[in-house]
């Protein structure tokens, strides 16, 4: 309440004479601290506040009579409306928030494997992966025989023999390309007949990833798949695809562009010896721009080599053979090199890949 | 040994229990000069007088009214409700009252009150006399609901639910109030509360039942154990508070359960037991704990009545169903 | 043919305290009898005041007023001994104050705590009773088990004018009529079920005329008129502890605050209405026959002012400086003994921060 008015002094009593005010304007009371001290007929009698609030107005002056239910006193804060409080036990209490629902539906969720929870537990037990147990239950449940299938069989080819190194190194990397990666493959063949007999492949190589690159930047650049930007970037570094008896190497060929064929030719020697007496540290591993892989070495034609991220691009080099191919309308043999250019085509258009290729395929068949 | 059915066994216990304690009295309509409708106060009225057998009026509030009364003031009431159907009415007494006074007053005002009712189906009875809403009083805190099955267990739990000092809702299965005898001791010994009992011991499926549905139950067993399926049975008996351990060694060890209760399905009190299982129990599971209840309708009259109550086939099912589930 | 009963309203103190009916009772000169039973009356509305200023002031849930009802129950509990059963609503704190249940315990109660009825002093009294008219069949409980025992003793059950219209009022008095019980009803018709008017409650003339359907005594009285309300209630009383059965006594007054805390009575009722039944205080009318009779004086009555706002001060910090109880309390005195079924949840309980 605002006003606070005389009070029922009981008795029948209709007025009371202002004895001694307890307070002035702007102090601050508590509940039934006294407000003022007032005579009747009968007695002189405390007032108390009925709430606690500051005194904003006296409304009578020492020695002045009040009637009974005229104002007192007034507080700085409160209304005089008694608002409904819409309930006769407790407090519902009221809010201002106002809410707009929109309809929604069930979420779609992804459908695992179904298994009982004892079924689950049992697997956990035995150590038997779910993912790789064949379901024999109605619906495609994995049943109790279906764990303990699956663990006998393990048991019996024993541990599976924990990746280390290199191969766990490869097994991440390409597990993380797989789920990042948008790849796209180009394939065609560089006429590399008019070669001479001593010619550095792999240089050549490296210097037909160059070219590639200046033809199209946007295939030496690291891309984000998270905040979805790229960088291009300046230097050209080759991670060259070593194959060892412990597994994938990729040291790599820092600044290409910056350096002469020898120096290329004695910085992969290097590479492929330190390579070979696992003596590459694993900085020179890292931070490279483009990849080599020239697995023609070994064998095969073509192929869709994978792209690591955060590079956009591998170039891989099949084996070099002797093929029928039509120059001048005429069927001859050429010394063919085939190539298999692999972008990440988050960051790559088809366009931009081919003509990188093609760039690349003009430095090879260049004398 | 004397050989005695359900009623006569709850008749037997409440004489006991009169004779044992003069603070003992009954309450009902007919209970007195009539001795029930059911005869399961026969004779009573003669032994302990007008004073302690009450023919009430026509007031099933005022009858569990009256009981909250005169328990706290120190009498150990026990008030019969004709039939579960006509129950509701006192329903708020033991709702708002009988179950709250004890941790109201902090324990300085209880209410050691049985109320008995006969409940269920299966006697052809008249619209309304073929209830099974014992979920609605298991629902209550600190009410107790017990449930005989046989004679003997009529007899030892009647005889406790009077001595406890907690109210107790009882309630006797009409249909097997007289269908088989036993013989019952009437040497004032009380079965325990708060446990369930176990009626035959299985290794396969677990079945857990109440009531007159233990019948059933039974001839279940014996129709798996022909068929080479050793169930183990399980008699709840007190309804609320539940003896959930019993139950979950049993699922522990058969990994299959079938709860099997007359009254309806959805929020019967098969549900919270099936609730516990899946808490605490969950990986013994080998298959989903089964209901075997009446179905979510009203409880249809006397014609269709068979084919509401759960039936010895139905139990087997849904027992082959746990066992065919992998 | 039609029967009709008459009920006389009993009173002998008109509002400004004459005597308006002889004789008075024997004790109605009696200054021992009278001044405890006003200085009750005058606590417990000092009581009520300050307990509805704490609930403004958010030390206290909802609280239901006696104020301007204060005669009825003191004057009721003066006729009782301690061997009988006090079975009261929510407006009887002067009853239950004279029998001895602390103003700190009421306030307990209403603070949201169960051992505010946990009365120290009156072991066998019901506490508060909020779902209309179900003790009245605890009364004949109560009452059966005093009559079954042979005691001389007496349940004294109060309702409310609407709590006559529920079903468990109806079967209480039935009961306790046909089986003769030493009981007494006690209705104090305050003339508001919350909004509902007596007018809306019953076609019938008066609330004691339902004793005529039980085929119990029946029997009106002023219940602002302390001795009246005194005379009256020894009389049934008396009755019922003596064999003579149960009495329906309707008490007239008027309930001078809102329902409730939170209820607002303005919205159905006139502030006029309110005011023009100020004239028929029990308090100041019991006040009024003590002075012209000499037995009360303004020393006395600021002395007695003094007296009880110190006793409402004491009793409110006893109340106040009650530290909530622990959580798992909920779990005590749910049963005699917790069942197993309970321990994890209780320990969850107190395991919870």
């Amino acid at each position: 309440m605002k006003i606070f008015k005389l009070p029922d002094l009981g008795e029948g009593l209709q007025e009371a004479e202002i004895v001694e005010w307890q307070v002035q304007v702007g102090d601050s009371v508590g509940a039934d601290q006294p407000l003022v001290t007032v005579e009747t007929d009968k007695a002189v009698v405390d007032v108390p506040a009925p709430r606690s609030g500051q005194i904003a107005k006296l409304y009578a002056a020492v020695g002045e009579i009040v009637e009974v239910g005229k104002p007192l006193v007034e507080f700085t804060d409160g209304d005089d409306v008694r608002s409904d409080a819409g309930t006769v036990v407790g407090s519902v209490e009221a809010g201002d928030a106002r809410i707009a629902e929109k309809p929604a539906a069930l979420a779609r969720g992804k459908t695992g494997i179904k298994a009982t929870p004892a079924v689950r537990a049992l697997a956990r037990r035995l150590d038997v992966d779910l993912t790789i147990v064949s379901p024999s239950g109605r619906d495609s449940v994995i049943t109790k025989a279906d764990v303990e299938r699956v663990a006998k069989r393990l048991a019996e080819l024993g541990p599976p023999e924990l990746l280390r190194g290199p191969r766990r190194t490869m097994a991440q990397k390409m597990a993380q390309a797989r789920s990042e990666v948008a790849p796209a493959t180009i394939v065609d063949d560089a006429d590399i007949h008019d070669w001479a007999v001593d010619t550095n492949h792999t240089v050549r190589l490296v210097r037909a990833i160059e070219a590639g690159c200046v033809a199209e930047p946007s295939l030496n650049a690291w891309f984000d798949g998270y905040s979805l930007g790229r960088r291009l970037l300046q230097k050209i570094d080759v991670a060259i695809a070593v194959d060892t008896t412990d597994g994938l190497f990729v040291p790599v060929l820092r600044d290409v562009g910056n350096r002469d064929d020898d120096d290329l030719r004695r910085g992969l020697e290097t590479l492929k010896a330190d390579a070979r007496a696992r003596r590459i540290p694993p900085a020179e591993m890292r931070a490279y721009t483009i990849t080599l892989s020239n697995f023609g070495m070994i064998g095969g034609r073509y192929a869709a080599p994978v792209v690591v991220p955060p590079t956009v691009a591998i170039l891989g080099a099949g084996r070099v053979r002797d093929a029928v191919v039509a120059v001048d309308g005429a069927a001859t043999v050429r010394r063919i090199m085939p190539l298999s250019l692999t972008f990440d085509h988050r960051a790559v258009t088809g366009g931009e890949a081919g003509r990188f290729l093609a760039a690349a395929i003009e430095s090879l068949e260049s004398s | 040994m004397p050989e005695v059915t359900l009623v006569e066994a709850v008749n037997t216990a409440l004489a006991r229990a009169m004779g044992t304690d003069e603070n003992v009295v009954v309450l009902g309509e007919d209970v007195g000069v009539n001795g029930g409708v059911f005869r399961a106060t026969a004779g009573l009225q003669e032994r302990f007088g007008e004073a302690r057998v009450i023919d009430t009026p026509l007031a099933e509030n005022l009858i569990a009214g009256t009981a909250v009364g005169m328990a706290a003031h120190g009498l150990k009431p026990i008030a019969e409700i004709q039939f579960m159907g006509f129950i509701y009415p006192a329903l708020d007494q033991l709702l708002s009252h009988a179950s709250r006074l004890r941790t109201r007053t902090r324990g300085r005002l209880t209410c050691p009150l049985v109320l008995r009712a006969p409940f269920g189906g299966g006697i052809h009875a008249p619209e309304h006399h073929s209830e099974s809403t014992e979920a609605l009083f298991a629902h209550i805190p600190g009410l107790r609901v017990v449930i005989p099955s046989s004679p003997a267990r009529a007899y030892g739990l009647l005889l406790a639910s009077i001595h406890d000092p907690d109210p107790v809702v009882f309630l006797e299965p009409k249909r097997i109030y007289r269908i088989v005898k036993q013989d019952v001791a009437d040497d004032g010994h009380a079965l325990p509360l708060d446990v369930c009992f176990v009626l035959r011991s299985g290794t396969d499926v677990t079945l857990v039942t109440w009531g007159a549905m233990t019948h059933e139950t039974i001839q279940a067993a014996d129709a798996l154990s022909s068929a080479g399926i050793s169930a183990e049975v399980i008699d709840v008996a007190t309804i609320k508070p539940l003896d959930i351990e019993t139950i979950l060694e049993s699922v522990e060890k058969t990994g299959r359960c079938v709860i099997v209760h007359e009254a309806a399905r959805s929020g019967g009190w098969g549900a919270e037991i099936s609730a516990q299982i899946m808490e605490r129990g969950l990986l013994s599971l080998l298959a989903p704990v089964q209901r075997v209840t009446g179905y979510d309708t009203v409880m249809p009259l006397f014609r269709l009545e068979d084919r509401y109550m759960p039936s010895v086939d139905r139990i087997v099912q849904a027992a082959h169903a746990t066992l065919g589930f992998e | 043919m039609t029967v009709s009963f008459k009920f006389d309203s009993l009173q002998y103190l008109d509002t400004d305290g004459a005597v308006v009916f002889e004789p008075l009772p024997e004790w109605a000169n009696d200054a021992a009898i009278l001044i405890p039973l006003y200085r009750t009356m005058v606590e417990t509305r000092a009581f009520d005041a300050k307990a509805v200023a704490l609930q403004r002031t958010g030390q206290l849930g909802t609280y239901a007023s006696s104020l301007g009802q204060e005669a009825i129950g003191v004057a009721t509990a003066s006729v009782m001994t301690a061997d009988d059963v006090l079975l009261p609503t929510y407006r009887e704190y002067g009853a239950q104050f004279w029998r001895g249940t602390t103003m700190a315990e009421i306030l307990l109660y209403w603070g949201g705590d169960e051992r505010g009825s946990d009365y120290a002093g009156p072991r066998g009294d019901f506490p508060i009773s909020v779902p209309i008219a179900t003790h009245a069949c605890h009364a004949v409980g109560v009452a059966y088990a005093m009559k079954l025992r042979q005691q001389p003793h007496a349940a004294v059950c109060f309702v409310g004018d609407g709590a006559t219209s529920k079903g468990d009022f109806y079967e209480a008095i039935n009961a306790a009529g046909v089986w003769r019980l030493p009981v007494v009803f006690v209705v104090t018709n305050n003339q508001w079920a919350i909004s509902v008017p007596v007018s809306k409650q019953t076609a019938a003339e008066t609330l004691a005329h339902k004793s005529v359907a039980a085929g119990i005594a029946g029997r009106r009285v002023d219940g602002n008129d302390c001795l009246a309300m005194k005379q009256a209630a020894t009389e049934a009383i008396d009755n019922a502890r003596n064999g003579r059965g149960p009495t329906l006594l309707e008490a007239l007054t008027y309930r001078m605050s809102d329902h409730t805390t939170a209820d607002d009575a303005s919205r159905y009722r006139s502030a006029e209405e309110v005011d023009a039944h100020r004239l028929q205080d029990p308090i100041d009318r019991l006040r009024r026959y003590m002075e012209s009779r000499g037995l009360w004086a303004d020393a006395e009555e600021q002395e007695l002012h003094d007296a009880t706002a110190q006793r409402v001060e004491q009793q409110v910090k006893v109340y106040l400086d009650t530290p909530a109880p622990a959580p798992q309390t909920m779990f005590d005195h749910l049963y005699a003994t917790l069942p197993r079924a309970f321990d994890a949840q209780r320990q969850a309980v107190i395991e919870e921060k």
